[in-house]
């Protein structure tokens, strides 16, 4: 059945790069969150330096942080504490439009009969339009940390005649975290897919994954929890452990009644 | 081994309404058989349950010896079935979506590409192979449908309401195939349809249901034995004698008969008593006749 699985991958990314709407969507933040914002945030540090809360949160670090001269070490500590809070959110946002039109899309078109006709499992379909979605959102998270990568690099070569390399959070972030946030995004919003009504429904269903990131962004600004590697580490953990529960238990609830009643 | 076989199947839905009530068929390799009744009879139902897609209430029911409610996956691999709802992908070409559904069978690309294109010729879509799907019309559509169907050679074709939507010239043309897959292909086909006339036209046997209960089940010859009404005489002529026959229309009489045996000795005695006849026809009780009467002594039976 692998030609049917990979027929059923290749026709939801289809799907969604022959949709100019949904393809235009996926693009957007991944661009204001890995171009315009990082070019924000080295615009800021480089050429107001002297802003007196810049300062002060200069002066807060503890001294071992402080490498390098001031924009350096502000940049760094944006790099890479901020923006992973901010990159995080691309797998779901991704997820959340090309998932979430899932099954209830399928059904929306009237196509979703046809397909639970084939000689898949419902399990192997839902595994399907997991993988594809789970997919689509790696794939464009890694190049929103290409792009990104290449834009400070950019940025910070010609102005402060330097480079800004990635610290280890980048690498626990794109090996473990994301893959794992994403599987966890990706598995709610296909079930979530395949009993609401509408793709709206699904999607409005969706943002909500989007919250506990928004209160770790909060953390991280105010202080009040600061990211480190190590508890990066524990939390891309708990997200690959909450991930595959989530997949397994997700994958025997489907049947084809609730899957049909509309 | 059966090809169909259903035993005592009923399915009553989560809201209290039953669906079908303790139906029993039987359909052999290679059968045209006609399921036929009004719309909310329990023809979609009966085909949801014949694939797995809902859960008999009682009983059970057997493709080609599997039961669909355990093994849904096994029946869908070696049936194809053409409903309504079963929509394809308008973003994608006719070929496109053949060659798709083809892979989701397990067939290679270069196979189902081969298989649509011949497909899509016999149902006269060749023309229209690389236009999207949502520049088809719905007789095209339903053409679609039905080659998408048979994209895996199945050995059991559900087909609910197949021609709606089809000019005459296409519903003959895909009436022609059917028929040709039934006897040399040796495929049954269930079909359910509301258009009795259609049915009798393609099937080999038929089953009439109605409000979930199935009220007769056989070939043309044996539902017209079930029904009393029997045949029709007409007569046209003039100078009729005095007889049986009841005058409908200017020179055409009628009569009721049981057999038509009875048709030599009555036209005997209308010509030895002076009458003159230009033509006798034996009209034997349609499809539609038997339905109705089946179903309003169904009715006079609940009162």
């Amino acid at each position: 059945m692998k030609i049917a699985m990979t027929a059923l991958i290749k026709k939801d990314f289809r799907g969604v790069t022959d949709n100019k709407h949904l393809f235009s969507a996926i693009l957007i933040l991944p661009l204001i969150l890995t171009i315009i914002l990082p070019s924000i945030f080295v615009a800021v540090v480089c050429f107001a330096p002297d802003d007196p809360d810049m300062q002060v949160l200069y002066q807060l670090l503890p001294q071992e942080s402080r490498g390098g001269s001031f924009q350096m070490t502000v940049i760094g500590l944006i790099f890479n504490y901020i923006l992973p809070l901010f990159f995080l959110m691309i797998p779901i946002m991704t997820a959340s439009i090309m998932a979430a039109s899932s099954f209830v899309g399928e059904k929306e078109k009237h196509t979703l009969e046809t397909l639970i006709y084939c000689p898949l499992s419902l399990q192997q379909i839902f595994r399907a339009k997991v993988l594809a979605s789970f997919m689509l959102s790696m794939f464009v998270s890694l190049i929103s940390f290409v792009a990104m990568l290449t834009v400070i690099q950019l940025e910070v070569f010609f102005l402060l005649d330097s480079l800004m390399l990635p610290g280890i959070n980048w690498l626990i972030i794109l090996l473990l975290v994301s893959p794992s946030i994403s599987l966890i995004a990706v598995t709610l919003i296909v079930r979530g897919s395949a009993k609401a009504r509408s793709v709206e429904e699904s999607q409005q269903g969706a943002v909500f994954l989007i919250l506990p990131l928004i209160l770790l962004a909060v953390g991280q600004f105010s202080g009040i929890m600061l990211l480190g590697t190590g508890l990066l580490l524990i939390l891309g953990l708990i997200c690959a452990l909450l991930a595959g529960l989530l997949l397994k238990k997700s994958m025997g609830r489907f049947t084809y009644e609730m899957l049909l009643r509309s | 081994m059966k090809a169909i076989l259903l035993q005592n199947l009923s399915k009553t839905y989560a809201g209290g309404k039953q669906a079908l009530d303790h139906v029993s068929l039987e359909l052999g390799h290679g059968e045209v058989f006609g399921f036929l009744g009004p719309n909310g009879a329990g023809k979609t139902t009966t085909v949801k349950l014949l694939n797995g897609m809902l859960l008999p209430s009682e009983g059970n029911c057997r493709v080609l010896g599997i039961d669909p409610a355990k093994e849904p996956e096994k029946v869908h691999a070696f049936s194809g079935i053409v409903t309504e709802h079963a929509q394809m992908y308008d973003q994608m070409t006719g070929l496109e979506n053949l060659i798709f559904y083809g892979n989701i069978f397990g067939i290679s690309s270069g196979e189902a590409k081969k298989r649509a294109e011949k497909l899509l010729e016999q149902l006269e879509l060749a023309n229209a192979k690389d236009k999207k799907l949502s520049a088809y019309s719905t007789g095209m559509r339903q053409r679609l449908s039905l080659a998408r169907a048979l994209i895996h050679r199945p050995k059991i074709l559900f087909l609910d309401e197949p021609t709606s939507g089809l000019d005459p010239e296409s519903a003959q043309n895909v009436n022609q195939m059917l028929r040709t897959l039934a006897s040399e292909q040796g495929m049954t086909l269930f079909l359910c349809t509301h258009q009795l006339r259609y049915a009798q036209e393609i099937c080999t046997r038929y089953g009439l249901i109605d409000q979930g209960h199935l009220l007769a089940s056989g070939t043309l010859t044996e539902l017209r034995d079930l029904v009393p009404s029997g045949i029709t005489l007409e007569i046209r002529g003039d100078h009729m004698p005095a007889c049986s026959f009841t005058k409908t229309k200017k020179d055409i009489y009628e009569t009721s008969i049981h057999s038509e045996e009875e048709i030599p000795g009555l036209v005997r005695k209308i010509v030895e008593g002076g009458g003159n006849i230009y033509s006798v026809i034996a009209q034997k009780p349609s499809l539609e006749d038997i339905y109705f009467t089946l179903t309003s002594a169904k009715k006079e039976e609940n009162l």
